[in-house]
């Protein structure tokens, strides 16, 4: 006898398979989290310098890196000189989170 | 199965339905006296106003108009609200009553006991698009809908979920549950209010204008998030780069009046939220020059002429137009090939951003709530008002009437009328009863 209390994602694992889009989806998640925050660990950057230090796409980039700000792990700085991009930063220390 | 074997709880009417109509027509009906079941199938009341950022023309907060009213029909205690729910398999079963099956799908949460914490959605690994920010950013696989989503409780989805058990151990309150399937709860109700509202065009039926395939090319509804204040990125900006748009274009008319994508009618909102569209992205982003390509400028309602007018004063650009093609340049930049109508020419021209303000469709599948019941349609398969100049809420099934878009275009005020107008004939229906 376990002391554990049962938990029913253990039922449920019996009866149902993880469909494979959803592991793809956590892996890309993963993936870009760990690139965007590597890439972001010494200074802010905008997306288009975000894109030329890791070599991935443009608006993949913009998807997920305004999904880890929506989660509080990244923070908006200011704009840059043209009034274009704004540089993004590693949130210091996890804030409230500022979902919507 | 054990399907039915409760007996059927009992109320006077059933309304289908709970954005603005369907909530306007429940309030009614329950501060008359009546009982009144709502079901509504998405996970929050407020439809799609709810998700909107001002309305036109007074330029006032959806937001701040639709909470009330939904905190109101939530906490009514003539109505009893089923949300992430259908009604199906309605049925006459004597003269004066309907049977329904209302299917409870299963959040794997329990309603009762989820504070809305959060924790679950702060340790799920999986992001999926955010359909509730029309696709511009990602959400968990537990998730909370939106902040001022009502209920206002998490929700697993199933389908993205790689069962790795960590929002269940998060949970203190111990409200996740895996253990939860779909439940039937019948009623019995003496009529029926539909107020399901209307679908949005599906833009990717105009495989000229490249939404989908170009990443700045836009619909209305997720420029409508981006002027929100929990929008989706921490500005307006566009979804290819993040750039801030100097210069953006609305096309009207993308999916109305338009035989050939099965559309031939005018939505009858898309011209008035371009244009208030328009002025507040005039407000947000001052140095951004904006045109409309239009075919006509439908400014019909009270107040809707000067408010068109009032943006041409602000400096909306305002060309006629019929737009052939949308292709994309390396930059991102959007060349608009267009006919300028009043100058007999075709012409190019260069936008950073394109919104398409795509226009709405007949809500589907209603019919087959009827099983037994002939539910007839319009010609666009809107529900049919069988008397609509003297009794504009029936419909060919005696006791059940129509509230807001189900029956046609309409935006939000004639849609609260027409729910005005539903209530009040399905209580003197009912009153009339023997
Ligand atoms: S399910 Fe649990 S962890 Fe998630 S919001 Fe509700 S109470 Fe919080
Ligand atoms: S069990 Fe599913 S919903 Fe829960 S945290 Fe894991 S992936 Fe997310």
């Amino acid at each position: 006898m376990s002391a554990e209390k049962t938990r029913t994602i253990d039922v449920i694992k019996q009866q149902r398979q993880v469909p494979e889009l959803a592991k793809q989806r956590r892996k890309a998640f993963a993936d870009m989290r760990k690139t965007i925050r590597t890439a972001l660990e010494d200074e802010p950057k905008t997306i288009p310098e975000l894109a030329a230090a890791t070599g991935l796409q443009v608006g993949d980039l913009t998807y997920y890196l305004m999904t880890m700000r929506k989660y509080g792990e990244v923070t908006v700085g200011q704009v840059d000189d043209d009034d274009e991009y704004f540089y993004y930063e590693l949130t210091k220390k996890q804030t409230h989170n500022d979902k919507s | 199965m054990p399907e039915n074997t409760v007996p059927a709880s009992q109320y006077d009417a059933l309304v289908i339905g709970g954005g603005i109509a369907g909530e306007e027509a429940a309030l009614n009906l329950a501060n008359m006296g009546f009982y009144v079941v709502l079901v509504e199938k998405d996970l929050s009341l407020g439809g799609k106003m709810i998700h909107l950022s001002k309305v036109f023309p007074t330029l006032d907060c959806s937001a701040c108009i639709t909470t009330p009213k939904v905190s109101e029909t939530a906490r009514h205690s003539n109505i009893k609200i089923y949300t992430y729910s259908e009604a199906k398999d309605i049925k006459k079963v004597s003269n004066n009553r309907f049977s329904v099956n209302i299917i409870r799908k299963p959040r794997y949460v329990i309603e009762e006991e989820c504070t809305g914490c959060e924790a679950c959605e702060k340790v799920c690994p999986v992001i999926v698009e955010d359909q509730y920010q029309y696709d511009l950013v990602g959400r968990k696989a537990a998730y909370i809908p939106f902040s001022i989503a009502n209920p206002r409780i998490a929700t697993i989805d199933i389908d993205n979920c790689i069962l790795c058990g960590a929002c269940e151990k998060a949970c203190l309150a111990e409200a996740i549950d895996f253990t939860q399937k779909p439940e039937v709860i019948p009623v019995e109700v003496k009529s029926v209010i539909l107020a399901t509202g209307y679908d949005l065009f599906d833009a990717q039926k105009l495989p000229n204008y490249g939404f989908n395939k170009y990443k700045n090319v836009v619909t209305a509804m997720q420029m409508e998030r981006q002027l929100v204040p929990t929008r989706p990125f921490n500005a307006v900006l566009r979804p290819g780069d993040g750039k801030m748009p100097s210069n953006i274009a609305y096309v009207l008319c993308a999916g109305s009046r338009d035989a050939t994508v099965g559309n031939p009618i005018c939505s009858q909102i898309c011209c008035m939220y371009s244009i208030k569209q328009a002025q507040l992205l005039m407000g947000a982003l001052p140095m951004a020059d904006v045109t409309i390509y239009y075919l006509h400028i439908r400014a019909f309602g009270k107040g809707f002429n000067e408010f068109y007018m009032q943006a041409r004063g602000m400096g909306v650009d305002f060309v006629k137009g019929k737009i052939a093609k949308i292709s994309e340049k390396e930059n991102g930049n959007l060349i608009i090939r267009y006919e300028d109508v009043y100058k007999g020419k075709v012409k190019e021209s260069e936008h950073d951003m394109v919104v398409l303000s795509t226009g709405i469709m007949a809500n589907q599948g209603i019919t087959g709530m009827f099983p037994d019941l002939n539910l007839d349609t319009d010609p666009y398969h809107y529900i049919k008002q069988i008397d609509e100049l003297r009794n504009p809420s029936r419909t060919s099934i005696p006791g059940v009437f129509v509230a807001g878009a189900v029956s046609g275009p309409m935006d939000i005020p004639d849609s609260i009328l027409s729910a005005g107008a539903a209530s009040s004939e399905t209580a003197s229906y009912m009153r009339r009863l023997p």
